[in-house]
């Protein structure tokens, strides 16, 4: 059979990402300018600022990408975009230029969803298995999605307020660590013990996620000892703050694979590179014989590379927009 | 000479394809939200009208601000696309320069594009369309009080602006703004950036 080479571009929060992947599995060179370093300064991405960067490097990423790859867009087969969810200014950078590449070079444009592209950046790894659970854990979203097949997305559940990402990103930052405060916490709760008692979220008998109150705990916690005048044990509070948050998404996470008898896992987003989380997935799935895959770290972020893989899969289904084909800040996974 | 013409930094879609002179192809339609949908579909139509295909152009001319922050950024990134692919150079323009280009006026110019809470982006130019006064995001008022001290002077807008001098809309001449730049060379696309004129309210609060 004809190899396929699909290029993907991503730009829906703050990386511009552009890849071409072979035949959904093999990444054959990936170009993507991150722009953590300036929203550093503002504590979190600002969206006007991220969609000025996505312009000025979307052709560079473009170009460097394929220089990588030894390979002309004459060589591509078709042309992956994220089409949503995202931040709006920044995914019609991307959307722009796949739509005019796509015209430009006569090749087909393939719309992916921005979770989808996290679920298959597990493909990069090994083909995914069904059926399966995907767990997708990130910034904007903590959701737990049942696979029959190909682009068949279930969804078991959600959170109903805060993402994961998000919680955390805001712990840190009362915790006073600097953005992306995330890993950083992953890091501190290490050298700590889970001394500080939290609300467990949640505990019920749905798939759904609730770490807004998690959230107002640390903080309130903080507040109070601040105010009575008590140091804060910051690597406590954070090995605290984890153990509850992780125990809740793996025991969710462990109910939806038990109730439909599902013996694959996969994990997805940007917060599937926090080290508790992996670990504690890894003891579950041992335990109960489920096939766990979670994708390296530079898979887990944002990367064009998941949209040209889940891109790949949608191309072989047929999938295609024309020219009108536009951004969408909000959108069901499909 | 084959040149494509890009102009979204406000809520229409102002393009036109001149081939040796003439304006064979064009188009000035508002579209708002629908802009990032529709842009590339109309100027694809554009070309087919013209009879040519993208591989067919000398250079683009687009304009790079100021106005709608999405809306420049939508006509950039297809221009820079489209130039990058072909590795033809790219002329950015300002969109107010534009708008004095079309005005017919023996006064002086002044396009205004409302930026709100009282200000505008404007500049002042000349009847032969030199800046007098450089194109910057500030107060009416004090636009407003700079052009006093100059004579005459024709303000052009498409904006509701509380102004009781001669107010002219504007109705960009696609070929006359094409033919004021046919010396330029242009610039690689990658090099190609909106001119916002303004930071963002995070970079002001930060003080960057």
């Amino acid at each position: 059979m004809k190899d396929v080479y699909i290029l993907g571009i991503e730009s829906s929060c703050d990386e511009t990402s552009c890849s071409i992947v072979k035949n959904g599995t093999v990444e054959l060179a990936t170009s993507t300018s991150s722009q953590i370093d300036i929203h550093e300064n503002f504590g979190g991405v600002v969206p006007e600022i991220a969609s000025r960067e996505h312009v000025k490097n979307i052709t560079l990423v473009i170009e460097d990408c394929l220089k990588k790859a030894n390979m002309k867009i004459e060589d591509v087969t078709a042309i992956a975009i994220t089409y949503g969810p995202g931040l709006i200014g920044s995914l019609l950078v991307g959307m722009q230029a796949a739509k005019t590449l796509s015209y430009i070079y006569n090749k087909p444009l393939v719309p992916v969803h921005h979770i989808a592209g996290h679920i298959y950046a597990n493909s990069l790894v090994e083909e995914l298995k069904f059926p399966l659970i995907a767990l997708v854990v990130s910034g904007g979203h903590t959701e737990l999605i049942k696979m029959t097949d190909h682009f068949n997305f279930e969804k078991l559940g959600g959170t109903l307020d805060d993402a994961i990402g998000e919680c955390y990103d805001k712990v840190a930052r009362v915790m006073g660590l600097p953005y992306p405060g995330g890993p950083k916490l992953d890091k501190l709760s290490k050298e700590g013990k889970p001394t500080y008692k939290l609300p467990i979220p949640l505990n019920d008998d749905s798939y759904n996620f609730s770490f807004s109150g998690l959230k107002s705990a640390v903080i309130n916690l903080n507040h109070n000892e601040e105010q009575k005048g008590n140091d804060i044990n910051k690597a406590d509070l954070a090995a605290s703050f984890q153990k509850v948050a992780v125990t809740s998404i793996v025991s969710k996470t462990k109910k939806a694979l038990k109730d439909y008898n599902i013996n694959n896992l996969i994990v997805a987003g940007g917060v599937a590179a926090n080290s508790i989380l992996r670990d504690a997935l890894t003891d579950m799935c041992n335990e109960n014989n489920i096939h766990l895959s979670i994708p390296p770290l530079k898979y887990c972020t944002d990367n064009a590379a998941m949209i040209a893989s889940a891109g790949y899969y949608a191309y072989k289904l047929g999938r295609r927009a024309d020219y009108h084909l536009n951004s969408l800040s909000t959108t069901a996974l499909n | 000479m084959r040149v494509l013409y890009i102009d979204t930094s406000s809520d229409y879609l102002y393009s036109g394809i001149i081939i040796d002179d003439k304006l064979v192809s064009s188009i000035k339609r508002k579209y708002e939200k629908d802009l990032s949908k529709e842009a590339l579909p109309k100027i694809i139509e554009l070309f087919d009208k013209a009879d040519i295909t993208p591989k067919d152009l000398d250079k683009i001319i687009v304009v790079n601000g100021p106005g709608s922050f999405t809306g420049i950024r939508i006509g950039i990134t297809i221009a820079k696309t489209i130039a990058w692919a072909l590795n033809i150079n790219i002329t950015p323009i300002s969109g107010l320069t534009a708008m004095a280009i079309s005005c017919n006026t023996n006064t002086y110019k002044m396009p205004l594009i409302d930026a709100r809470r009282g200000y505008v982006y404007g500049g002042i130019y000349d009847k032969d369309n030199n800046k007098v006064i450089e194109d910057s995001h500030i107060e009416l008022k004090e636009l407003l009080d700079k052009s006093k001290e100059l004579g005459e002077v024709t303000v052009i807008t498409n904006n509701d602006l509380d102004i009781n001098i001669k107010k002219e809309s504007y109705d960009p001449d696609i070929l006359k703004i094409v033919k004021h730049f046919e010396d330029s060379n242009g610039i690689n696309p990658h090099l190609v950036n909106p001119i916002y004129l303004k930071k963002t309210e995070a970079e002001e609060k930060a003080g960057l």
